[in-house]
């Protein structure tokens, strides 16, 4: 039976006090990398309260399944209204882990549910960022005697300069369609590039792979990984509008809080017309992300015959309005907005940076019509 | 066709014809015909060799562009990011090297004296790659305009040509402006709203000068300008009839800077705190203030309005052209990656939605550059350039050779009575709606061509997905760089009402702005 909506508050409760004890003091530090250090005791903690374990089958130590779109969701919004780019590397595990879950492939899961101290080892890294079915450039995977082998490039996997594994799509030989694969990112095989330096979500890595005849494990079985991928993708989709509901949040917040402080014409700024104009704008963006997201969680939870739909509708305006919602959360601050004094500079990169969580926008959209049209 | 048939039609359809009142009195009409032809009035009257200067101007930045900026653009804004204080002095060197400081100096001071509304097309070809470094050259330009925007022909003379002396020797003399605030950066912006708003910088006279105390905050350039034109008030409780502008030289006593800034984008180009400490300025360095007006007709309330919306007018319409070049930059990206790249194992370039998303952004570039072009225009035909482009004046001081100029006019620019006829010309003889032709204008160009800006470069993130996030995909950079557009040189809200405030429903009675 799914869990009503009360029974979110202790994740919410969980993930407001995490956000505001380890991500608000160090926000600015944490999002200086690649030219700090990555915030390593940052996800060691979210090891240790169990953020990691969410997506994990229920009889691993993972919550309930018809409730857990709702429960990352609940979270990711809470930590993004602070910072995001927690919530940037717990979506990348958890696609990682829910293509694992629908490929059916127990042995990896087990594996990564049994660990629980080291954290690169529990984490598993992924191209988040991308849609592999629009990626022109998949790496070859070469059927062999013991296994497969994979070579070639592999753009901006997230977190895959400090997880100990990924889950990447190649292109068997000979197949048109494309197959997940497990790799041991310490293989010496395989080189990695330096972290690449992103828009926003720094402290939510990626690094470009190249591979050279990297034996990698099949994730389920060959050429489904479009199936998988598209299977995932529904919760995954809310987990992104969620980061981006969390966002907006955040930018209101801090703008409704500034506008209220400075004076500006010898008023309080929230007292001229366009400036609350403004504002509620970005607070009726805010409420629309909120019930969006909160209707296609509970959908998808619910395995509703359209939840899908109503996923990739969610993350596609959601997303966008985030990307709206905060350049005027740094308008409404004038230069001090612009500033990294403040956060609204970095949530306004985080938002654009999360519109592009599992592909462009832009083939968001259109994948959506596709659906709609098949379903 | 028609129409033009029954004008010169003389019989049987006199009540189709119009008298020259009537036309003065319809095209008097909002939109009147001088408030939205400005380029069709002022091309006729342009010297043609504007057009030669212009073309010259933008093959010599595309070259700076294809051998430096473009090399540099990435790898500064990098180690902006690695290095919080790191200064561009690389950039400063070079521009210097290239006589960029001194290409838009009128040669009656010593410079190169390209026409002024040259220096938009220029930026926006800086702007096309790197925001930045477009600031690098800009910024001192908007030092310069408010410098000549007082008309002390004697301050501008010796400030500007140690500016064309640096490029000389090789040691750059750039201006930064100080005129925003901790507690005051609209307000700053708009005469009607300084005096409600909370200024610091406080001018004291003294004898033989001005004792300055207070802070300037998000000061573009100034940890690596020599000369700096400061915007302070003689009296706090009443700033705007008590403005002063001086020149204050790094170095001088008193004056230090404060933090640089730790912006988002636009690294190439350090914001940074200027601060005043007893600093005293010598009255030959005071390049404006209410003794020096006491000849003017006008109140010291306008004519502060006046020397703001001068400068304004000209500062706008070069952050206008910043948002144009940005706009094309992330088209430009967008361009090439849809030119490399497949999607459906076709060219991304050859998808119809994609055409079209090109063609919406190649339209917001183009918008953009409109926006900024009517401006100069308007300030062409009304602003502080009217003078430089009246073709007398023109071709006088393009073709007389440095010498003689040096020799007959630089005296003659360093006479009180030629300041005192500029002022005359510019603080008492403006008229009132010229002045709000070239404000209105240049605050419509800003909002427009800024927000034109930031929208291609969200499709271009769009368009790039992944490869837009990255910093050596340059999209990126483009949209951290073109955000701060909509907010300085006043926010884009600001400039909208300073639009409906100059343009907008002025015959309505009862209207007002900032009164609600």
């Amino acid at each position: 039976m799914a869990i009503i909506d009360s029974a979110l508050k202790p994740f919410e409760e969980l993930a407001h006090n995490f956000a505001r004890k380890e991500l608000a003091p160090n926000r600015e530090t944490n999002d200086r990398y690649p030219f700090g250090p990555l915030f390593e005791d940052v996800l060691d903690k979210a090891l240790g309260v169990g953020f990691f374990s969410l997506m994990l089958p229920e009889e691993l130590g993972g919550v309930e399944q018809a409730d857990k779109t709702r429960v990352l969701s609940s979270i990711l919004d809470t930590l993004s209204q602070v910072d995001a780019s927690l919530a940037g590397v717990l979506l990348t595990h958890a696609m990682a882990l829910e293509i694992l879950v629908q490929a059916g492939c127990k042995e990896l899961i087990e594996k990564t549910a049994a660990e629980t101290v080291v954290t690169n080892k529990a984490v598993i890294a992924c191209p988040s960022f991308s849609n592999p079915s629009e990626t022109g450039h998949l790496p070859r995977a070469q059927k062999e005697a013991d296994g497969y082998v994979l070579t070639g490039p592999v753009e901006y996997v997230v977190l895959g300069g400090f997880s100990s594994r990924a889950v990447v799509p190649a292109i068997i030989a000979a197949q048109e369609q494309y197959s997940f694969f497990c790799i041991d990112l310490a293989d010496s095989r395989l080189t990695k590039s330096g972290p690449v330096l992103s828009l926003g979500l720094r402290a939510c890595p990626a690094v470009d792979l190249e591979l050279r005849a990297v034996p990698g494990a099949l994730v389920g079985e060959e050429g489904s990984g479009e199936d998988y991928f598209r299977r995932s993708s529904a919760c995954l989709h809310v987990a992104a509008a969620a980061m981006a509901s969390g966002i907006m949040k955040g930018s209101f917040d801090e703008a409704l809080s500034y506008t209220r402080e400075r004076s500006q014409g010898g008023r309080e700024l929230i007292g001229w017309s366009e400036v609350k104009s403004m504002l509620a704008n970005m607070a009726v963006n805010v409420q629309v992300a909120h019930m969006t997201t909160a209707a296609a969680a509970e959908a998808v939870d619910n395995n509703e015959p359209d939840c899908s739909l109503s996923a990739q509708a969610a993350a596609v305006h959601v997303q966008k309005l985030a990307c709206d919602s905060t350049t005027d959360g740094i308008q409404l601050l004038g230069g001090y907005g612009y500033m990294k004094d403040y956060g609204q500079e970095k949530r306004f990169r985080d938002a654009k940076q999360v519109q592009c969580l599992l592909g462009r926008a832009p083939l968001k959209r259109l994948r959506y019509l596709e659906s709609l049209i098949n379903r | 066709m028609f129409t033009g048939e029954r004008l010169q039609t003389t019989t049987g359809t006199e009540r189709y014809m119009i008298s020259n009142s009537d036309i003065k009195k319809l095209l008097g009409r909002d939109p009147a015909f001088d408030d939205i032809m400005c380029s069709l009035q002022s091309v006729p009257r342009m010297p043609r060799g504007i057009v030669k200067e212009t073309r010259r101007v933008m093959a010599y930045v595309r070259k700076f562009n294809d051998e430096y900026v473009r090399e540099q653009s990435l790898d500064v804004d990098r180690a902006c990011q690695e290095q919080d204080d790191l200064l561009p002095w690389d950039l400063v060197e070079e521009a210097n090297r290239r006589g960029l400081y001194s290409m838009w100096i009128p040669r009656l001071f010593g410079g190169r004296g390209y026409n002024l509304g040259s220096l938009s097309y220029a930026l926006e070809e800086l702007a096309s790659v790197c925001t930045g470094i477009a600031n690098v050259v800009g910024v001192h330009y908007l030092g310069v305009t408010v410098l000549f925007s007082t008309w002390n022909m004697r301050v501008i003379n010796r400030v500007l040509r140690e500016t064309v002396e640096g490029e000389k020797t090789g040691k750059p003399c750039i201006l930064s402006l100080a005129i925003t605030e901790p507690s005051a950066g609209t307000d700053v912006e708009d005469v009607e709203l300084v005096d409600r708003g909370t200024v610091t910088c406080f001018a004291r006279r003294v004898k033989g000068g001005y004792v300055l105390n207070g802070r300037k905050v998000f000061i573009s350039m100034g940890h690596v300008s020599t000369w700096h034109i400061i915007i302070a008030y003689t009296d706090l409780k009443k700033p705007s009839e008590n403005m002063m502008v001086c020149a204050v030289k790094t170095g001088t006593k008193g004056f230090s800077f404060g933090r640089k800034e730790h912006k988002m984008g636009q690294l190439a180009c350090p914001a940074s705190e200027l601060l005043f400490e007893d600093c005293f300025v010598p009255d030959e360095l005071v390049c404006y203030d209410n003794l020096q007006t006491r000849g003017c007709r006008s109140s010291k309330k306008k004519i502060n309005r006046t020397l703001i919306n001068l400068i304004l007018s000209a500062s706008r319409a070069g952050v206008a052209a910043f948002g144009a070049g940005v706009a094309r930059g992330a088209f430009e990206e967008a361009l090439r990656f849809a030119s490399g790249t497949t999607l459906d194992n076709r060219l991304l370039l050859n998808h119809e939605w994609v055409q079209c998303m090109l063609a919406e952004m190649y339209k917001n570039a183009a918008l953009a550059r409109l926006g900024y072009a009517e401006s100069n225009y308007a300030n062409g035909l009304y602003g502080m350039v009217k003078l430089l482009q009246k073709k007398p004046l023109y071709y006088m001081t393009k073709y007389t050779p440095a010498r003689l100029m040096d020799k007959f006019c630089a005296p003659v620019m360093n006479m009180n009575v030629t300041t005192r006829l500029f002022r005359k010309i510019y603080f008492d003889w403006i008229r009132d709606e010229d002045l709000q032709r070239a404000t209105g204008w240049a605050s419509l160009a800003k909002f427009s061509a800024t927000d034109l800006g930031v929208t291609n470069c969200h499709m271009a993130l769009e368009l790039m997905g992944q490869a837009g996030l990255r910093h050596d995909g340059r999209a990126e950079k483009h949209l951290r760089d073109a955000k701060l557009l909509q907010i300085y040189e006043g926010t884009n809200q600001l400039n909208r009402l300073t639009l409906f405030d100059c343009l907008i429903g002025r015959s309505t009675p009862g209207r007002s702005v900032f009164e609600e």
